[in-house]
């Protein structure tokens, strides 16, 4: 909502001759206190955008007079540094200033690492499991399995019966009797390499 | 906040230990020389049990097919079909098939055109992985065809064109046994 102060600094300049309205008299009075509070380091958190122009310009017409004073051990501080930098010495960090931004790098900086190694150890693990290898037969415990010959094996008969001709579509007998015969040697040996057991 | 941080990176740190130690584990070296099974891969009574009865179904039905009773044949080889191997074993899709072909040729014998195609697509449906024994039953799939082909013939001029599609199915049936068998007989001498 504007109201009547809000154009100090836009509206007309009255004449120096003029007598002060009381509205001007009211900002007036409440401005000093401002500088005053602003002085003393009690600078209020909000402001009209006026307030704070004239306030701004007040600090610095007061810092050009050379009214301000630094604390004695900023002031020796500021000196040690002026003089360290001259013999050639490197500046101290101790007590530097930090600016802002880099104060927000700073504090993002641990979440960003931790970020990182989690992904690539989730990387990691996503690369080796999709590069595992499958159907080995690696992954089965040893004590359950045993090393067998081919022949002991139960497997396809296709190497034993080859392709069957078209006149000898219908000779199943005699193929089963090749497959029986074939799978017996092999039940026979397993078993005599097993001392009998089956 | 701080022990959140270093409980993730306590956690990054733990999985990239872990992988190492796996992806070490897991090298694969070079191929076995010797054939590695399982105990249950190797021929063991059940599967000579189940041969041996395949085997005699096949001669029982030998004995009648020679004595020219060929329903009775029929049944004997329809036995074989109902026979329990073990669980896994490649065999078993072997002689099933076969005797399949076998049972169709049978029922053909006899004129039992239609039962004997479903008993072949069966076959070719119900198996696991392409064999001589595959081929076959393609091979009797196409004699199928060209005894329904030859009965659409019987028909006269209604039947002709339906015997043509019965050429053409011969056909396929037999090229696709020719495929498999060609593929087959290059992977065994791969193999050796």
């Amino acid at each position: 909502m504007a109201t009547q102060d809000d154009d100090t600094l836009t509206g007309s300049v009255p004449d120096p001759d003029t007598e002060p309205a009381p509205a001007e008299l009211a900002h007036a009075r409440r401005f000093a206190e401002l500088v005053d509070k602003t002085l003393s380091g009690r600078t209020p958190p909000a402001m009209s955008a006026d307030d704070r122009a004239l306030l701004e310009v007040a600090t610095v017409i007061r810092a050009t007079h050379g009214s301000v004073e630094l604390a004695p051990s900023q002031e020796r501080q500021v000196v040690e540094d002026a003089l360290r930098q001259a013999i050639g010495a490197p500046a101290p960090s101790r007590g530097a200033a930090v600016p802002i931004a880099r104060a927000r790098v700073r504090r993002w900086v641990p979440w960003i690492v931790a970020g990182t190694s989690t992904l690539v150890a989730a990387a990691a693990v996503a690369m080796l499991w999709l590069r595992a290898p499958a159907g080995t037969g690696h992954e089965s415990p040893v004590a359950r399995r045993a090393e067998v010959p081919p022949e002991w094996t139960s497997r396809p008969a296709d190497s034993l019966v080859g392709p069957i001709a078209r006149d000898h579509a219908g000779d199943a007998s005699a193929r089963i009797d090749a497959i029986f015969a074939d799978r017996l040697d092999g039940f026979r040996a397993r078993r005599l390499a097993r001392g009998g057991k089956p | 906040m701080k022990y959140v941080i270093r409980s993730l990176g306590f956690v990054a740190v733990a999985a990239l230990a872990a992988c190492v130690a796996c992806g070490s584990e897991r090298d694969p070296g070079p191929p076995p020389a010797t054939r590695v099974a399982d105990p249950s891969d190797v021929i063991d009574q059940g599967l000579m049990v189940a041969l041996a009865q395949a085997k005699n179904f096949h001669h029982k039905a030998k004995v009648y097919m020679t004595d020219g009773n060929l329903t009775a044949a029929t049944a004997a080889v329809r036995q074989i079909l109902s026979l329990a191997f073990p669980k896994g074993a490649p065999e078993a899709d072997d002689v099933r098939n076969d005797a399949r072909a076998l049972l169709a040729k049978l029922l053909m014998s006899q004129g039992q055109l239609d039962e004997a195609m479903w008993t072949i697509d069966e076959g070719l449906a119900a198996s696991q992985r392409e064999s001589f024994f595959v081929a076959n039953l393609y091979t009797v799939q196409g004699e199928l065809h060209e005894a329904r082909a030859a009965a659409f013939d019987a028909t006269g001029e209604p039947g002709k064109a339906s015997a043509g599609d019965e050429r053409r199915a011969a056909i396929s049936s037999y090229d696709r046994s020719i495929q498999i068998n060609e593929r087959l007989q290059k992977k065994l001498l791969e193999e050796r």
